[in-house]
């Protein structure tokens, strides 16, 4: 099941590159939460910032807190213990190209030291079906290497192995943007399908794909969170001069 | 002109001269060919014969009384110099480009790297003088007597440890000239994976070992098979350290892994001057003869390596195991 997210007086830096600005804000568990804004505002920044991403690029900096149901992400906790409980969808596609289907789907279970055959089997055939793969690749897991695939099925082979993990929290930076038409509907259905066990975050440029998925919208704007409600009033009633400008294609 | 028109006699000047080289090698042995036989590389007696007296007939050839050419000593310790240095170079060449691409800050990685490609450019008559003047002394009061008392369980270990020329000798030098061949290539392919597939891997909660080891390290497998290639052909054929610290044995094979011996190259230079002296030549044909089977045996070595490759790329996926 998936729990919340409190985010309070988050600040990140590049090296001397001040990011984001003092962001807070409430991620509700088992919804869908968007986030927009133009490019550069510090979306990718954010997210990275949830599962302690942010701080593998080298002179990165943090400060602020960040809590993910009852643990505190940035107090008292490796980051390597909150990535395994947080999963992760880049906007590019990146399975391991030296690991089969199988491995794939399995590696972050055999990280945590699973080793009971059986068990993979069903984690690695559950969480392909939730990916809606399954069908695709039943009959080449352990033949075929993930780099084989197509786009848009490494990018729903990268989806089964976050969910293999069964994370609290599943993190999206731009899903679907190097994906054709076809394979983003699959994966926006699969979002559908997902959040009602999972909390989830998704990056998006595409305004559409953000009222279809998400419960609730973030506007970003220069390193700042300027609105953050519900998908609805977002789009049809904002508050903010900014967000209107933004997604009545004013800008961005 | 085509690029293509330029470029293809060019490229066929290389193939050209490699195939007149063995062509060569093998018409100017043939006559030490047929005289030596089979018995040329399963024997070890190197014999000049008598060079004070008339040549004989023998066998339909014209030698020095006495002569006979039987090289196993020297294709032996061929192979085990090799082998002693490829085995010790790949994880110490890998773990030094592990710590070049991963282990230290990004500001010092161009001086270490430019410190290793020094050691690559630097001449292995260096090499050999430096084994000769520093390490020699330090393996044959120190080291070697230390091991022969604590490893004396792993074959070959224990015995009698020399002077300090020889085989173990010669293998660690060959070690060190090898090594940074290794370390760059392998640097330069760690450094150039897609930062995407490490993300992949910290995302999932994997330490930064675990992602160099199981998803960096195995996508990189074909560079580091095509770089031992390159190593185990530039310690087959390395001539002046290997002559300067191996101990220039003769006919016998090294019964521990501290005993002396001449590897097949060094042997050629080493020889070449009494081979000389050979009135009939086939001395001089015979250290051909060991030439060509040094060629054969790099081709077969570099075969044997591409084979590797070819069932590596396409038969097996790789990797596959954090465990
Ligand atoms: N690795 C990095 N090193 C230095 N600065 C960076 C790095 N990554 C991002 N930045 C800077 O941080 C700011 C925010 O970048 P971020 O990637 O979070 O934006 P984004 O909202 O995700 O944009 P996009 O929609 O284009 O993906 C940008 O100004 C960018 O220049
Ligand atoms: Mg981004």
């Amino acid at each position: 099941m998936g729990v919340g997210i409190e985010v309070k007086d988050l600040n990140a830096w590049y090296g001397a590159n001040h990011t984001l600005h003092d962001i807070t804000l409430n991620i509700p568990a088992n919804q869908c939460t968007a986030l927009i804004g133009p490019s550069g505002c510090g979306k990718s920044t954010f997210v990275r910032c949830l599962n302690r991403m942010h701080e593998t690029t080298p002179g990165a900096k943090v400060t602020g807190s960040v809590r993910i149901g009852d643990v505190d992400v940035y107090n008292g906790s490796s980051p390597v213990e909150i990535r395994r409980r947080i999963g992760m969808v880049f906007q590019r596609p990146n399975p391991f190209p030296t690991m089969s289907i199988y491995d794939n789907v399995s590696a972050g279970l055999r990280l945590n030291g699973f080793r009971n055959r059986k068990a993979l089997d069903e984690i690695v055939e559950r969480s392909l079906k939730q990916a809606a793969l399954w069908d695709e690749v039943k009959n080449d897991l352990k033949k075929k290497s993930g780099a084989s695939l197509s786009g848009g099925q490494q990018q729903r082979l990268c989806i089964a192995r976050a969910l293999a993990v069964d994370p609290e929290v599943m993190l999206m930076d731009e899903p679907a943007s190097a994906l054709d038409p076809v394979s983003t509907s699959k994966i926006e259905d699969l979002i559908f399908e997902l959040k009602s066990q999972y909390t989830i975050v998704i990056v998006t440029h595409n305004m559409q794909q953000a009222a279809r998925v998400a419960e609730r919208t973030g506007f970003f704007l220069n390193g700042r969170l300027v609105e953050f409600d519900s998908t609805h009033k977002i789009f049809t009633n904002p508050s903010d001069k900014r967000t209107e400008d933004y997604i009545t294609g004013r800008f961005g | 002109m085509s690029f293509k028109n330029i470029l293809a006699p060019i490229a066929s000047i290389v193939g050209v001269t490699l195939i007149g080289i063995v062509i060569f090698l093998g018409v100017y042995s043939w006559p030490a060919v047929k005289f030596n036989g089979f018995s040329f590389v399963v024997k070890n007696d190197w014999n000049l014969g008598n060079l004070y007296a008339n040549p004989v007939m023998h066998r339909g050839h014209l030698i020095m009384p006495g002569a006979q050419y039987g090289i196993l000593f020297l294709i032996v310790a061929t192979l085990l110099s090799t082998l002693i240095a490829v085995v010790l170079a790949v994880p110490l060449g890998v773990g030094s480009a592990i710590f070049l691409s991963d282990g230290v800050p990004a500001v010092l990685r161009p001086w270490l790297s430019f410190f290793v490609e020094l050691l690559a450019a630097v001449p292995s008559v260096v090499y050999g003088l430096w084994g000769y003047a520093a390490v020699i002394p330090l393996l044959s009061h120190t080291v070697f007597p230390w091991m022969a008392k604590h490893l004396a369980f792993i074959p070959f270990f224990a015995g009698d440890t020399g002077s300090g020329y020889g085989l173990l000798t010669s293998g660690f030098v060959l070690t060190l000239m090898i090594v940074p061949l290794i370390t760059s290539t392998m640097r330069d392919a760690l450094i150039s994976q897609p930062r995407g597939l490490r993300e992949a891997a910290l995302a999932l909660g994997a330490t930064r070992f675990e992602t160099m080891w199981s998803v960096i390290l195995p996508s990189t497998r074909r560079v580091l098979i095509a770089s031992s290639i390159l190593a185990t052909g530039r310690a087959l054929g390395e001539t002046m350290a290997v002559l300067m610290v191996g101990g220039g044995a003769l006919n016998y094979l090294p019964n521990n892994i501290y005993a002396p011996i001449t590897t097949m190259a060094a042997f050629i230079v080493s020889q070449l001057d009494s081979a000389l002296e050979d009135p009939t030549g086939m001395a001089v044909r015979s250290l051909a003869e060991v030439a060509l089977v040094l060629c054969v045996i790099s081709v077969i070595v570099n075969g044997a390596a591409r084979l590797m490759l070819y069932f590596s790329g396409y038969q097996r996926l790789g990797g596959g195991g954090w465990a």
